[in-house]
């Protein structure tokens, strides 16, 4: 925590709920690295983790531009795609942010 | 198995090497070269690729056995290169052999959509400044740089 990679972002101001907060490890690649300046953020969350789909809504509420790519994304946590955005993301956990490939 | 990604240069002869093998009387390698088109700053001199190690090897591992599970590949090569690319160098090599040319053809180019379409790589385009491209015929609000 303190370097310019590694920012820890409360979900909202001071406000936690679900008990003491600890964070995700959120890495984004291509056009939602750029749209936030930086290739990943710690992000804090709840000890009893989020909601994945809340957890990439408040990305987009902190970050006006990467909200503009956020439509086009998958999701992955911990190296496995998340077919389903109501799974839960924890304390510890790797949540990556994937924009459409470019590969070949 | 023969998927790779990789920072150094890709050798569309090595990945044919790794195509041989009895009974396999067809071979398709398809190889992707950075090209140097005009860009809004010049001309792309290189492509810089990236990707998410995990997933995108795990991917490439799934397309290559559905190539030959559903495909009749007896060999295949799924090679991308990462990291900067100079244009005219190869980014990419997707090979398949099989008994005979139709299952090769359509193994080969199922592997490379596959890839393609699925395996999180990005390119981002590094360019030569240089004389502005020009504008097509008839294109409206063409770009011109400095």
């Amino acid at each position: 925590m303190g370097s310019s990679e590694s920012v820890v972002i409360p979900m909202n101001g001071n406000a936690y709920h679900g008990g003491m907060p600890g964070s995700v490890r959120v890495r984004l690649f291509a056009s939602a690295r750029e749209a936030i300046g930086r290739p990943e953020v710690e992000w804090a969350v709840p000890a009893g983790g989020i909601v994945a789909e809340e957890l990439v809504r408040a990305l987009g509420r902190r970050f006006p531009a990467l909200a503009r790519v956020l439509p086009t994304c998958r999701f992955v946590r911990n190296g496995r795609y998340l077919n389903q955005l109501s799974q839960t993301v924890r304390p510890g956990d790797e949540f990556s942010v994937h924009p459409p490939y470019g590969g070949g | 198995m023969g998927v790779r990604l990789v920072r150094r240069p890709l050798s569309v002869a090595r990945a044919y090497a790794e195509l041989e093998g009895s009974g396999l009387g067809a071979v398709t390698v398809f190889v992707g070269r950075v090209r140097p088109d005009p860009s809004p700053q010049g001309r792309v001199e290189a492509l810089d690729y990236e990707a998410d190690l995990e997933p995108a090897l795990r991917r490439l591992r799934a397309i290559e056995a559905r190539a030959h599970e559903h495909f009749g590949a007896g060999r295949t090569v799924l090679w991308h290169r990462i990291g900067r690319v100079p244009a005219g160098e190869v980014a990419v090599i997707a090979g398949a052999a099989a008994g005979h040319r139709a299952e090769a053809f359509r193994a080969a180019r199922y592997l490379i959509e596959e890839l393609k379409r699925t395996v999180p790589i990005w390119k981002t385009e590094r360019s030569r400044p240089g004389r502005p491209p020009r504008p097509r015929p008839g294109r409206r609000g063409a770009r011109s740089s400095g």
